[in-house]
């Protein structure tokens, strides 16, 4: 990737007495280092690629400490990689975004919770849950709770993140048990401050190799009779080593309240929004002292029975605040609570919501019930006053606002090449009628939304051909299935590809090569252009993803023979090219390559050059699109076809039409799509190209002016 | 009281409300991706721990990069540290409905989308809000005019917030060169919400690095419109108010904005006398009008709106017209305005066209013209594609400009072409429907003229919207019913035409009211020879 990350780099070098500030993620990643961490691994993914990003940048550094990066080719293979820690103490960490991609891993991840660990075993997820998140809603704290994992659910306090990290390896090695670390998206992209401590170079690590594997241990392997043993141990002597660690350490917080006869326990990751909905009655000041007790769990799994049991005990009742659903730790607290016959009443979900995020306004709605229930005298008319207005208000604006407000969902980049492809889809459909198409997981899923609302199903990372399988089979139609490279090396190839070739289906599937996982941060691939490459390229503008050809001939290799390779900007090449595909008489799969680098990649190339040319007189040529204003007639179709954000609208200057005409504004990087637009639907002939040369050279000053000067002669006003 | 406060009292005039101890100060921010919202907070984060203060800030990056809205939120604890002995605020990762202070937007649509949602307070929060579009997917694709009504939004923000500040930020940013980050950090500043000098907040964007001194620009730019509560309503004036010169005899004032432009359109589209055909038709729609309208309580709107589509349809765009545009001057000078190209700079001018055989057959007379559309009757029916040149016309070049000439000066081959008697055709038909309904219903009447507005465009595009109003014209206003009825039916109907591509729209409202929906088209099919149960391959 061309994205700098130098001045992060610099801070994960900080030592003692000094003072960290920055985002959650890069203290956590910094925290792994103070931790003596030997090995890192992990899966790209929002909001945790920031953390093996900068890990892979800062190669030289860590390689000074002795410590291993791998950026793994999904979350299995992330969490194989944990298999270290098995018979060696090694301190190993890896990340994913969660739950898909501890859906993935969790194969691995069975394997490795049962035979146990050595090493400090931590597993950084991002929980992509509520505003902001990008994929199904679900919880990780149904794979700790299977697998007896350790789920670590720290209070978004720097300071508390990273001692969550340096205690969870201890934990992880107290408990011979993996760690979950969860993480929160706003968790992830929280600015504060933490106090260094100096990083710690492991023992043994790549610069201090071990000599010998370990002596055979069948007890180490999850393979039967071990296995046996294995789910015993967890509950016999793994989780109550865990219990005891978490009790004796203090990682959980008591927070004491003057209201003896009620208690709060809160899960740690959303402690800050439960102390602001206390605010707002009056039942917490600006520090976090609240009148009701907290017990705050920065380990959510697994629960210490005795110090649930402690604080509910002399207490009327207990609200549990936890986030998601099932209610785990709410059903767990019941059980606890039930078998030691404490009859303290127990509150969750019967006043919280089920699903959805726990923010301010909906714990508050939970608190208010109960609050009033079991505690009525308290002031809560100001908080519940505060509450009904904003219902109101949400209400009043709605009624004035004719009509609902328009999404303003992500959609392709300025230049996308993977634009012109769907702009190629949906004139193919034109010609030879709709078909089903299978979408999956990256930019491309972009083409769900407006225009192009294209894709009947979405089942996972690379799952995409795999998914039309009972599709096909039932449809005069053939179907269409769509997937980035990033899918493609995560899990296509096998999933989809193998599959369709060993049962010989009759498959369409189209691949957009851009060279890099480009929706999660375009991090490099093993179809990635090699930096040798672009720094050789003359001209900075140009796609380089023809230049890696590892996804031709691996599938070639594998035996595709139907295979097609188009370049992406070409829109009627593409099209009949999908024609084809669609009513070809062959009957096997058949596979059209969209080639086109990823424009992101592309600017950053181009921009320095660009700049270093202008600056000293060289001759540069730019290129932009526009539209005739008096031409267009209004009726947007180009739009529909494109939905590029510079191809936008304007008044019309004519005061005889009253359509709004398109317009290209500022920031067209003149990818061409407008022209191939224009060309392939047969559109309108508004468009024109315009190439600018700026420090024209002195022939083409004295041709251009003669030119003019013809043309001038003949020219209407 | 730090000496941050005391500066500050002296600077602002901003009134925020009293605000109770240890609240927290809080920031919320709205931003589209690659606006620089995530500099834009650690820059608000960094100024508050330079002065002193203990901050915090988060994000919803989105898919940040990648068009989509962003917010960032940013919370200060209005003590500074030093008075706090070691204890460390909790401050809220995400902002409480109405607990917003400051709510600053990039855009407008998205400031409203906050107010929507009620975060925004009218008891405490002072919005400041760009009046500057980034229209939407969704709004850009409608076949008419999708867009928000930009001053119902600005209303929304003043009646439900404490305060709100209205500018350009897009317009401040390209003034300064900057990025939207700086203009808007310069209106947070410029707020008077926290405690901090001037001086400590450019002195944060000057230890930035990058690009300093344009973000210092758009920094001041934002902080004197701030200060000044906003900028002056700027007031463009209408295109069509510029009073039209030289009124045409024998038609009211009311339409002269409309029927001067429109025959000068038509006069420069092919000559003199079509000119006056346009006239004569207009002169008919007005007695028409008189006849059912008598004392003019309606302004002559439907003369008026007549005038405007028949002079649009009278001047329809063919292969002649639009080279004769392309070939202009002021065009020429357009293009380099609008590509920046600068003083010195080379430009070259490539025009995309794909004439096909409906373009250049319409020129053509009806025996060539038949023999031509059968020609390419019998390619399609073999499964060719429609015969087109994709043509890339070096328009600033001798050799294109030329062709362009050439095929401008074939003005004279339109009126002998099959396509001008054709559209005099169907103009003829709309404006007897315009007519016979003016009998009837002065508001039915104008419900047709309106209906001009779907006859658009080239190509497909053209034949679509004529399709259509043929079809309200045969069918619709054909059925019986009241006219106060039937008025709202065509109303209906128009709408619904510039719904959807498909028509699948127009077909509802046609069935609703009594009328076929409109006949299915012959298209060539592409048939895949797959049979149930024939599994291929192994």
């Amino acid at each position: 990737m061309e994205v700098s990350f130098n001045k992060e780099v610099q801070q994960l070098r900080q030592g003692a007495g000094t003072t960290f500030h920055g985002e959650g993620i890069l203290a956590i990643t910094k925290a792994l280092l103070q931790s003596g961490v030997a090995y890192v691994g992990g899966y790209q993914g929002a909001p945790v690629s920031h953390l093996l990003d900068v890990m892979v940048q800062a190669g030289d550094y860590l390689s000074e400490l002795g410590v291993h990066v791998e950026a793994c080719s999904n979350e299995a293979s992330a969490a194989a990689m944990l298999g270290a820690s098995i018979h060696y103490p090694l301190r190993g960490a890896v990340t994913w975004k969660s739950v898909v991609g501890t859906n993935v891993a969790a194969d691995a991840l069975s394997n490795l919770s049962s035979p146990g660990i050595t090493g400090g075993a931590l597993i950084v997820v991002g929980e992509d849950y509520g505003d902001g998140a990008s994929v199904i809603q679900e919880r990780t704290y149904a794979f700790a709770l299977k697998s007896s994992m350790l789920l670590i659910d720290p209070r978004p306090d720097l300071q508390v993140m990273v001692r969550m990290v340096e205690e969870g390896f201890a934990l992880s090695e107290a408990a011979n048990t993996p760690a979950f670390l969860q993480l929160r998206i706003r968790a992830c992209h929280v600015r504060g401050s933490f106090e260094c401590k100096d990083n710690i170079a492991p023992a043994v690590s790549s610069r201090h190799l071990m000599e010998d594997p370990a002596a055979f241990d069948y007890g180490r392997l999850a393979h039967p009779p071990a296995t046996f043993r294995h789910e015993k141990l967890k509950s016999a002597e793994r989780l109550p080593a865990a219990r005891r660690y978490i009790v004796e350490h203090g990682l959980n917080e008591l927070f004491p309240g003057k209201r003896e006869d009620l208690g709060l326990i809160v899960q740690g990751g959303i402690y800050n929004a439960l102390i602001r909905a206390l605010q707002q009655f009056g039942l917490a000041d600006a520090f976090g002292d609240s009148e009701l007790p907290i017990l705050n769990l920065n380990v959510t799994y697994p629960l210490a029975p005795e110090q649930i049991a402690d604080f509910c005990r002399d207490k009327r009742a207990v609200l549990v605040v936890e986030e998601g659903q099932p209610e785990f730790i709410e059903q767990e607290v019941a059980v606890i609570l039930r078998r030691l016959g404490i009859d303290t009443a127990l509150h969750g979900k019967d006043v919280l919501p089920m699903a959805g995020e726990y923010s301010v306004e909906a714990i508050a709605g939970g608190l208010a019930a109960f609050v009033g229930r079991h505690a009525p005298e308290l002031p809560l008319a100001g908080g519940k006053q505060w509450l009904d207005d904003i219902v109101a208000r949400r209400e009043k604006v709605a009624a004035e606002l004719a009509e609902p407000l328009p999404a303003r969902p992500p959609g392709f980049c300025i230049g996308c090449p993977e634009r012109p492809v769907f702009s190629a889809v949906k004139l193919a459909q034109q010609e030879v009628g709709k078909v089903h198409v299978a979408a999956d997981i990256g930019c491309h899923a972009f083409a769900t939304f407006e225009p192009f609302s294209m894709g009947h199903t979405i089942l996972g990372y690379g799952m995409s051909l795999a998914s039309r399988a009972g599709v096909s089979p039932m449809m005069k139609r053939r179907t269409l299935s769509v997937m980035g490279d990033g899918g493609f090396w995560h899990n296509g190839l096998l999933t989809g590809v193998e599959s369709a070739l060993f049962n010989g289906d009759d498959a369409v599937l189209l691949i957009l090569k851009n060279g890099y996982t480009s929706a999660t941060g375009t991090q490099e691939i093993i179809s990635t252009p090699d930096d040798e490459v672009k720094a050789k390229a003359p001209n900075k503008h140009q796609s380089l993803v023809d230049r890696n050809v590892t996804i031709e001939t691996t599938l070639r290799g594998i035996g595709v023979q139907w295979l097609k390779v188009v370049h992406s900007y070409r829109v009627e090449e593409m099209k009949k090219t999908l024609e084809e595909a669609f009513t070809t008489d062959f009957a096997g799969l058949k596979v059209i390559i969209a080639e086109g680098e990823c424009q992101l990649e592309r600017q950053r190339r181009v921009k320095p050059w660009i700049a270093g040319k202008l600056k000293r007189g060289e001759r540069v040529e730019r290129v932009k699109y526009g539209v005739d204003e008096d031409v267009c007639s209004g009726d947007h179709s180009c739009i529909r076809l494109s939905g590029c954000p510079t191809l936008t609208l304007k008044d019309s200057p004519d005061p005889l039409r009253v359509d709004p005409v398109a317009t290209v504004i500022d920031g067209c990087v003149g990818c061409g799509l407008c022209g191939e637009n224009a060309h392939a639907a047969t559109l309108c002939p508004s468009f024109y190209r315009g190439e600018v040369v700026q420090n024209p050279r002195l022939g083409e000053r004295l041709l251009a002016r003669l030119r003019s000067a013809v043309i001038g002669l003949l020219q209407p006003a | 009281m730090s000496p941050h406060t005391a500066q500050l009292q002296q600077q602002s005039s901003s009134t925020f409300p009293a605000r109770p101890a240890g609240r927290p100060y809080t920031v919320l921010i709205a931003a589209l991706g690659g606006e620089g919202g995530g500099v834009l907070a650690e820059w608000l984060v960094e100024v508050a721990l330079r002065c002193g203060y203990y901050a915090q800030s988060t994000s919803i990056p989105g898919v940040a990069q990648r068009t989509g809205a962003t917010t960032y939120y940013v919370e200060i604890h209005p003590e500074p540290l030093a008075v706090l002995g070691g204890r460390r605020p909790i401050l809220s990762l995400a902002p409480a409905p109405g607990g917003v202070d400051l709510f600053i937007a990039s855009e407008l649509l998205e400031a409203v989308r906050y107010v929507a949602n009620g975060l925004v307070s009218p008891d405490r929060s002072l919005v400041i809000a760009s009046t500057s579009r980034t229209l939407t997917t969704a709004e850009r694709m409608q076949m008419g005019d999708g867009r928000m009504d930009e001053a119902a939004l600005v209303e929304t923000l003043h009646r439900h917030s404490q305060r709100c500040i209205a500018f350009d930020i897009a317009a401040a940013t390209r003034a300064a060169g900057t990025a939207p980050s700086a203009v808007m950090f310069g209106a947070i500043a410029a707020s008077g919400l926290l405690p901090f000098a001037r001086e400590e907040w450019e002195r944060v964007v000057r230890e930035s690095g990058r690009g300093v001194e344009a973000s210092l620009r758009g920094f001041a730019r934002a902080w004197d419109v701030v200060r000044a509560g906003g900028e002056p309503e700027a007031v463009a004036p209408p295109a069509a108010a510029a009073a039209p010169t030289g009124a045409i005899d024998g038609f009211p004032a009311e339409v002269q904005d409309m029927l001067v432009p429109g025959l000068a359109r038509v006069q420069d589209y092919q000559d003199a006398a079509y000119g006056r055909l346009y006239l004569e038709r207009v002169r008919q729609v007005l007695e028409a009008e008189r006849r059912s309208d008598p004392a003019a309580l309606n302004g002559y709107a439907l003369t008026r709106e007549t005038a405007r589509f028949l002079a649009l349809w009278m001047a329809f765009d063919d292969i002649v017209r639009v080279a004769r545009l392309k070939c202009s001057a002021s065009r020429f000078s357009r293009v380099r305005s609008e590509v920046k190209a600068g003083e010195g700079d080379l430009l070259r001018i490539v025009d995309l066209f794909k004439p096909g055989i409906p373009e250049i057959a319409g020129l053509l007379p009806p025996g060539l013209e038949r023999r031509l559309v059968r020609w390419e009757a019998r390619r399609r029916a073999a499964g060719k594609p429609p015969f087109g040149f994709s043509l890339h016309l070096s328009t600033t070049s001798v050799s294109g400009f030329l062709a362009l000439r050439f095929l401008a000066g074939l003005r004279g081959l339109r009126r002998r072409g099959v396509r001008f008697g054709r559209e005099q055709a169907m103009i003829e038909h709309w404006l007897t429907q315009i007519r016979n309904a003016a009998a009837q219903d002065w508001r039915c009447a104008l419900e047709i003229a309106l209906c001009g507005r779907l006859v658009k465009g080239y190509g497909s595009t053209n034949d679509r919207g004529r399709e259509n109003l043929a079809h309200i014209l045969d069918h619709l206003a054909a059925v019986a019913m009241p006219p106060e009825a039937k008025a709202e039916a065509v109303r209906k109907a128009r709408e619904a035409a510039l719904a959807d591509e498909g028509g699948q729209a127009l077909d509802r409202v046609l069935i609703g009211n009594g009328a076929p929906p409109r006949p299915v088209k012959a298209q060539p099919v592409v048939w895949l020879t797959r049979k149930a149960g024939s599994a291929a391959g192994r």
